[in-house]
């Protein structure tokens, strides 16, 4: 009774791997019947049971216990259909990329060892050394195998260690098609679109397959939106079975999808550079939106700060509060108190990560305050005007490489601190009026720094209109 | 969710010990006014500050989202400028100058009581010519040779519309975004979902002047708090030495003698307080309190003495003159500098019913370069890009003469249709015209802005969504916006 069921088992070990090598050796010869390539949808549901079951027989082979020959017989059955499934599956893509040729050889390369295993177990030569190897050699195979279809079903980046900045910052004046629309099209739609995958037989990893477009044809109508396949999906409702990216992806926001609006509208070019489009263009403005990193974003990994924490720091003459209701970032304002206390800057001490502006306009600041500041390093506005701070102590604060924002005028700065400017990358606004830095040092720092917005007053040909032409008859 | 943090906010303090001297308790029940000081409006410093912690536990307002404007000065043009004699070109009224305005432009459009006899309605050109200025070619009259220079840092909107045609409801719809009175001022609005910044100083402040043109009445209804809490009132301040009435001690009491006083007064007032537990008399020490803190801050941020000559210059030498407009632009710019966040001036005298282009061009010489100036020298100070400046009156004015067809000395008579204003910095677009009208200048035709979408643009900028900043009072929620704004997106940088 038991040999005879044995046999059946046998039976079908051997047919099932001959059907896969067959199946293998003639693939481009296959036409499946619809019916039969629906049940490769089945690979994904079943492939987790000969993982697992041979798992365990690998683990008791390898401890040198007995392995249960229903075990084995259950394992390397589930292993051959998952892998004839799984190869039903892959007939259903049209071009086979790295990934899933992989997937399929080493795949198919697991199934038919543990079918070679089994027959040898069934021979009685299981208990000899080398079937040991065999079963290291299937646990490398299941590992890999693994690997590859997680892949291909996640995206190669799915398993990469996370890191700081997700994505590369778009660089100063880029090209609207490579670093802009290709940046929105590899963060939402290549997960599936690409060599490995090719939904809907849709590329969508350079600017001529994107073009080119899918088993449906182009996806895009150039200079006409409305028209375009991909943007037509992308405004389906969520639950449209055809929305783009389909649920459960995380869907284009308002100012990718409006980018990639505006970009066909205007000749989904391949080449045209940011500075070329004329500066009243929407596009324009929706880049430049898109460039700013987001600050709710960096400012979420701020330590928390309690209210009460706020509320102690605060006094008559020094505003703490959040930028935002929801947001752990803060502004602080001092205003000059009657009797100045300089230990007063100290306070800020315990939230000296969460501070993004300070205004210490007017306090008569010293050296030791200024140490202070430097230590708030995730300051991105600073208001230093009207304090006596000076070159040397500007220099100190070189340590606050976020600071986007300076205010200096009305102070003893000279020309010596441009040095201090070219330590501060991020520096977009400098305010230097009604100082003693010169002319010449303004702009050499301009040429130097073309993104900087220098301030130096009131643009002299406006002032001199103003103080000739007064308009107003004193009425005394 | 936000508005209930703000009611929790404005109830909660009722249910603590009525022994807890706490100001927004005072606050929340103070309803009368102590005398035209209107120091309601005012923030308590923390007097008692190491006794009681209860004291320092000022509620921190907060934006919902994070600005773009930290402060507003509106710079109100009350009795509304013609905009057909400042920012809205319309060529068309000379070409077709005495003719009667169309039936078809007119539309069923009601007509106040002074024109709405006439049998004729005809076309009035504007007295004074106009040019293109800065980068994108903004139309701007004559009569504001200063502002044209600095076109490139304001952006015209010439589709504003209104719903009322006289000025009280006008203005009051303006301020409060109700026609009838009684909903609390925008400038409150503000303090009251973004708190002080300065604790030694109002958040909200209210400036006024007067041209010699025909004016309307203001009234203190128009920065008045509403039901909302008293103390974000806007304060009147006057320009000169006494900003505030009554505020400073007589000759002959010193500071300390006034510590003193008070301090003396508040433990009398305490134990009285202990007796009967009325909270007006909290609300009374508090107002004592602020009094006192208000005689250092205020003489201070009032002092323009301190202004260079270059800076007199730039304003005009009539901002050396207390009370003028000039002198209250420059003003502004000190009391936004020590965190006041709504800084409202008033310049009465723009109702041109008739005498349009003398009246006109007097008006304009006395806002023209203080305006302009105001926004040039909070540039020169990195203040334009997180100050919101604010330009117009509370409606526009008829393309037809009322009165005499005379090129001369004519008059226009109100229009709610159509009217223009100008926005500069605190996340505004600079240099952008926006909205159209028909070549009438008479309704709108291009991206109309209602007050309310005005409102909530103002509101958006600010880091408040108009939508969610509200106050339950009589059983209903209220919004300055009502029930109604759209953010005008296309305005924000």
């Amino acid at each position: 009774m038991n040999t005879i069921k044995n046999r059946w088992v046998d039976y079908f070990v051997l047919g099932l791997s001959i059907f896969l090598i067959f199946c293998l050796l003639f693939e481009s010869y296959i036409v499946l019947p619809n019916l039969v390539s629906w049940l490769g949808r089945f690979h994904p549901l079943i492939l987790h049971f000969p993982i697992v079951l041979l798992l365990i027989a690998i683990f008791l082979g390898l401890t040198g216990k007995r392995i249960p020959e229903v075990l084995l017989s259950v394992a390397v059955l589930s292993a051959l259909i998952t892998a004839i499934l799984g190869f039903f599956l892959g007939m259903g893509v049209p071009v086979k990329g790295d990934l899933l040729f992989w997937h399929q050889w080493l795949g198919a390369g697991t199934a038919l060892i543990a079918a070679f295993w089994y027959l040898l177990n069934r021979s009685n030569l299981g208990q000899m050394y080398y079937t040991k190897a065999f079963q290291i050699l299937l646990l490398g195979l299941i590992l890999f195998t693994g690997h590859y279809g997680g892949m291909l079903t996640h995206g190669e980046e799915f398993l990469s260690l996370p890191t700081e900045e997700p994505m590369d910052k778009i660089p100063e004046n880029p090209l609207v098609y490579q670093d802009v629309v290709n940046r929105i099209l590899d963060d939402k739609c290549i997960a599936c679109h690409n060599a490995n995958k090719q939904k809907g037989e849709l590329l969508m990893t350079s600017f001529d397959q994107l073009i080119k477009g899918g088993e449906n044809g182009p996806i895009l109508v150039v200079g006409k939106p409305d028209e375009s396949e991909m943007i037509k999906r992308i405004h389906l409702p969520l639950e449209d079975e055809n929305h783009m990216p389909p649920e459960g992806k995380t869907p284009l926001d308002q100012i990718e999808i409006a980018i990639l609006e505006e970009w066909i509208l205007l000749g989904a070019s391949h080449t045209v550079r940011l500075n070329e489009l004329p500066k009243s263009e929407r596009l324009v403005s929706l880049i430049s939106t898109m460039m700013i990193p987001n600050e709710a974003e960096k400012w979420a990994k701020f330590p928390q700060v309690a209210d009460s924490t706020l509320q102690h720091i605060a006094s008559d003459y020094l505003s703490i509060s959040r930028i935002a209701s929801n947001s752990q970032a803060l502004s602080v304002v001092f205003f000059p108190p009657p009797e100045y206390n300089p230990k007063t800057i100290d306070n800020l001490k315990r939230v000296a990560k969460n501070i993004v502006e300070l205004d210490v306009s007017g306090l008569p600041i010293g050296i030791a305050e200024i140490e202070a500041i430097s230590t708030l390093t995730h300051l991105e506005r600073l208001e230093l005007d009207k304090t006596p701070i000076d070159d040397a102590g500007l220099q100190k604060l070189s340590s606050l490489k976020q600071l986007k924002l300076l205010k200096l005028y009305d102070t003893g700065i000279t020309d010596q601190s441009m040095a201090t400017f070219s330590k501060l990358p991020n520096l977009k606004n400098l305010y230097l009026y009604k100082t003693d830095v010169s002319q010449e040092a303004i702009v050499r720092l301009k040429k130097e720094r073309p993104n900087l917005v220098i301030n130096d007053g009131i643009d002299t040909d406006i002032e001199a209109f103003f103080v000739s032409t007064d308009s107003i008859q004193v009425t005394k | 969710m936000n508005h209930h943090h703000h009611e929790t906010n404005e109830s909660t303090n009722k249910d603590e010990s009525p022994l807890k001297v706490n100001r927004r308790h005072f606050f929340s029940q103070l309803s009368v006014g102590i005398g035209s000081l209107a120091l309601g409006s005012l923030l308590i410093p923390d007097l008692f500050k190491g006794e009681t912690d209860a004291l320092a536990s000022q509620p921190l307002g907060i934006p919902h989202f994070a600005p773009k404007a930290k402060r507003v000065i509106y710079l109100f043009q009350a009795g509304a400028p013609s905009q057909l004699e400042t920012f809205d070109y319309k060529p068309m009224l000379r070409k077709r100058m005495g003719e009667d305005l169309p039936e078809s432009i007119r539309n069923g459009q009601r007509l106040t009581g002074m024109t709405a006899d006439q049998d004729k309605f005809p076309l009035m050109p504007p007295a004074v010519n106009f040019k293109q200025h800065g980068s994108n070619g903004t139309w701007i009259s004559d009569f504001f040779p200063h502002i044209a220079k600095i076109a490139d840092e304001i952006t015209v909107i010439r589709s504003m519309h209104t719903e009322a045609i006289n000025h009280d409801p006008a203005i009051t719809f303006f301020q409060t975004g109700s026609q009838q009175s009684g909903r609390p001022s925008m400038g409150s609005w503000m303090s009251y979902g973004l708190g002080s910044e300065n604790k030694n100083l109002p958040s909200f402040v209210v400036l006024t002047s007067r041209g010699k043109g025909n004016s309307q009445g203001l009234y203190s209804k128009l920065w008045s708090s509403g039901f909302l809490d008293s103390k974000h009132q806007g304060v009147l301040m006057r320009s000169g030495k006494d900003p505030v009435l009554y505020l400073n001690d007589p000759d002959g009491i010193s500071r300390s003698e006034k510590r003193d006083l008070l301090n003396e007064v508040s433990a009398l007032n305490k134990l009285h307080h202990v007796d009967t537990g009325d909270d007006e008399i909290e609300s009374r020490i508090a107002q004592y309190e602020m009094a006192y803190r208000m005689q250092m801050s205020v003489p201070d941020v009032m002092d323009i003495s301190k202004e260079p000559d270059s800076i007199i210059k730039l304003y005009g030498e009539d901002c050396q003159v207390p009370g003028t407009y000039a002198a209250n632009a420059l003003q502004a710019r000190l009391l936004a500098e020590n965190g006041v966040r709504f800084i409202q001036l008033y310049h009465q005298g723009w109702d041109q019913h008739g005498n349009l282009p003398n009246e006109m061009a007097g008006q304009a010489k006395d806002v023209d370069q203080a305006s302009a100036a105001l926004v040039m020298d909070l540039k020169q100070r990195g203040m334009l890009d997180d100050t919101l400046v604010i330009w117009g009156g509370e409606f526009g004015r008829g393309s037809y003469c009322q009165g005499n067809f005379d090129t001369a000395n004519y008059g226009r008579d109100h229009h709610p249709r159509a009217f223009s204003i100008w926005m500069a910095g605190g996340g505004i677009k600079p240099g952008l015209n926006y909205g159209q009208t028909d070549e009438f200048g008479y309704n709108v035709v291009e991206n109309p802005v209602h007050i309310n979408d005005f409102h909530a643009t103002l509101m958006h900028l600010l880091g408040l969504d108009h939508e969610q900043l509200t106050y339950k009072y009589q059983g209903r929620r209220f919004r300055l916006t009502d029930v109604a704004g759209t953010v005008v997106k296309d305005l924000l940088a």
